[in-house]
């Protein structure tokens, strides 16, 4: 009797232990599917801003000294842009030494379109200006949106992996440790309301 | 875009959320998205078609104040059914922990997730038991929107992590192209104050402008208040002087064209609140309409007025500092007219042309997101617990 007691308990303990594992494993899947959908996003944002700001660069309606300066921070932040290796089993490393060349190209553009030149353009440029300005301050604010949401992401990972249940059972696998992104995304042209 | 908008107080209630949800709904409509609401219904009234009622709303004692929320197996399952129905490409959530319709549905989707959160005036103790209970709940957002820097430092005080600001919408023109009223509208000697909110909820503030209606009558002493909202008027004349009960009118609850025109009337417009606002969208309105606003310094406030750019501040709660701000507002014709227009200028970036824009990116964005989540493949526990056991002894 005592013994069937002790074995009832231990296979009881054992059900709760591997239902929690797989509710923590699913869980933590989940979260892990998150951080790539983010990042996914992130980079696609990033590419948008870029390619807008080359081709705001590129439309003539800059002075020569503003246009290189922009191609220039555009083409250094594309450059970096990483192909997905796909069949790779969840590697969340892709922003890594992207973060300089992103805070380049915010700098670039507040610098290129200040009020001033904001002024000058649209009085030059008309339609083609407007529609070119606000290509880039809607990528701006998605870029914006897109760094939020993936570090956002990263730290609910983060929280659940640093758990002793998930450390102990290796419960996140191969996956790599997502880290946040920082960089400067703050444009003065969006902020402004442009 | 299927667009699925919950809201977890009485929708037929006036409320701030409640308007946000409204407003945003038919702002998505017009712009030719689909769109639907889900929230709790008080009354059997009318409701527009695009409104789903999860059920009756009881008034419940949460979080310091009483609301009127659903909840329970019948709205449970009416939630369920209202989400599979209707399929949508994202649900956006307001106020996405109170116990209502909103954490039912965040419970219950299967869709990405958009939550806003209102409110900078959690009671701490409650949400930290809370919080690991809904934490797996929570991580279904993809996107935390704040209303404000005070209710963004709520989020990542209480939930870590971030959020985006994105403002409370208003309709600017509603209120830019109310005709003002000549019965409100002041003089050189008597001129005219506004004050809207409860009048019996002393957060709103009217006792300190009441004390501040003393100074400001012995200076100006044709001054009016006029006094715009529900609640005990007998009450709170007893707490006036009596020529401050000589000076004031009160209106009763008005209709939102009365409050535009009372707005776009008066000489100032006053908010004496003393806490628990997260944004203050009634100051917006009020420099929409072209009222020069006189605030008390709550975060808030000072955010929506950029310090002392579009308004003047008193330190809260202070009546002296109050009268003083009013009377020199009122001395000074050009002030009036320099705020009025910065005003105008500065509830533009409130407009909800400008805010939905944002709100669609942060729908763009998440959507975007979610759909390469769903191609990432599970790995299963089994996989997890073997792997990295021969890995390591492949490395060791």
């Amino acid at each position: 009797m005592e013994t069937l007691t002790w074995i009832t308990l231990a296979i009881i303990v054992l059900v709760l232990l591997a239902w929690y594992l797989t509710y923590s494993a699913a869980r933590l899947d989940r979260l892990h599917a998150k951080v790539e959908g983010a990042a996914a996003a992130l980079d696609a944002q990033l590419v948008r801003r870029a390619e807008s700001a080359l081709e705001l660069a590129t439309s003539g309606l800059l002075d020569p000294a503003s246009s290189l300066l922009l191609v220039d921070a555009a083409s250094q932040s594309l450059d970096r842009t990483v192909s997905h290796d796909e069949g790779h089993f969840l590697r969340f490393e892709s922003f890594a030494g992207r973060e300089s060349a992103e805070s380049d190209l915010t700098g670039a553009l507040n610098a290129a379109l200040s009020d001033q030149s904001v002024a000058d353009l649209k009085m030059r440029g008309a339609g083609i200006a407007e529609e070119l300005l606000e290509r880039v301050s809607a990528a701006g604010l998605r870029v914006q949106l897109a760094r939020r949401f993936y570090n956002q992401a990263v730290t609910e990972v983060q929280r659940v992996r640093r758990k002793r249940v998930v450390r102990i059972f290796r419960l996140a696998g191969y996956a790599e440790m997502p880290e946040t992104v920082e960089f400067d995304d703050e444009l003065t042209l969006t902020s402004s309301g442009g | 875009m299927r667009i699925g908008l919950v809201c977890p107080y009485a929708f037929d209630v006036p409320g701030g959320v409640q308007y946000h949800v409204r407003d945003l709904a038919e702002h998505f409509l017009r712009e030719g998205h689909d769109v639907q609401v889900l929230a709790p219904i008080d009354h059997d009234v009318p409701l527009p078609d695009y409104v789903t009622s999860c059920g009756h709303a009881v008034p419940v004692r949460y979080n310091g104040s009483v609301a009127r929320l659903s909840f329970g197996p019948v709205t449970s399952s009416r939630v369920s059914r209202w989400l599979e129905q209707h399929q949508f490409d994202v649900v956006h959530i307001h106020e996405p922990i109170s116990p209502s319709t909103s954490l039912l549905a965040l419970w219950a989707t299967e869709s990405p997730v958009v939550a806003t959160f209102h409110t900078s005036n959690i009671r701490s103790r409650a949400m930290q038991a809370a919080y690991p209970l809904l934490r797996p709940s929570l991580e279904k957002i993809t996107g935390r929107i704040a209303v404000s820097e005070a209710a963004r430092r709520t989020v990542t005080s209480h939930l870590g992590g971030d959020a985006v600001v994105i403002p409370n919408g208003v309709c600017v023109a509603d209120f830019a192209d109310a005709a003002p009223r000549p019965e409100w509208q002041g003089s050189e000697d008597g001129p005219t104050l506004a004050f809207l909110g409860r009048i019996d909820e002393p957060r709103k503030g009217l006792p300190v402008l009441a004390s501040a209606m003393d100074e400001v009558l012995r200076g100006r002493p044709g001054t009016r208040l006029l006094v715009a909202g529900p609640g005990d008027v007998e009450a709170a004349q007893e707490r006036m002087s009596p020529q401050v009960q000589e000076a004031t009118t009160f209106l009763g609850l008005v209709s939102d064209e009365d409050k535009a025109a009372l707005l776009s009337s008066v000489d100032a417009y006053i908010a004496p609140h003393t806490g628990g606002e997260s944004f203050g969208i009634v100051l917006v309105e009020a420099m929409a309409a072209g009222a020069p606003v006189v605030a008390s310094d709550l975060s808030a406030f000072s955010a929506v007025l950029d310090g002392e750019a579009n308004g003047r501040l008193f330190s809260n709660g202070d009546a002296e500092g109050c009268a003083r701000s009013i009377l020199a507002l009122l001395d000074s014709p050009a002030d009036r007219a320099r705020l009025r227009s910065a005003g105008q200028e500065r509830a533009r970036l409130y407009d909800w042309s400008v805010v939905a824009d944002q709100i669609m990116a942060v729908y763009e964005t998440v959507t975007h997101a979610a759909d390469v989540a769903a191609t990432v493949p599970e790995s299963g526990l089994w996989a997890r617990l073997v792997r990295p056991l021969t890995r390591d002894s492949e490395n060791g």
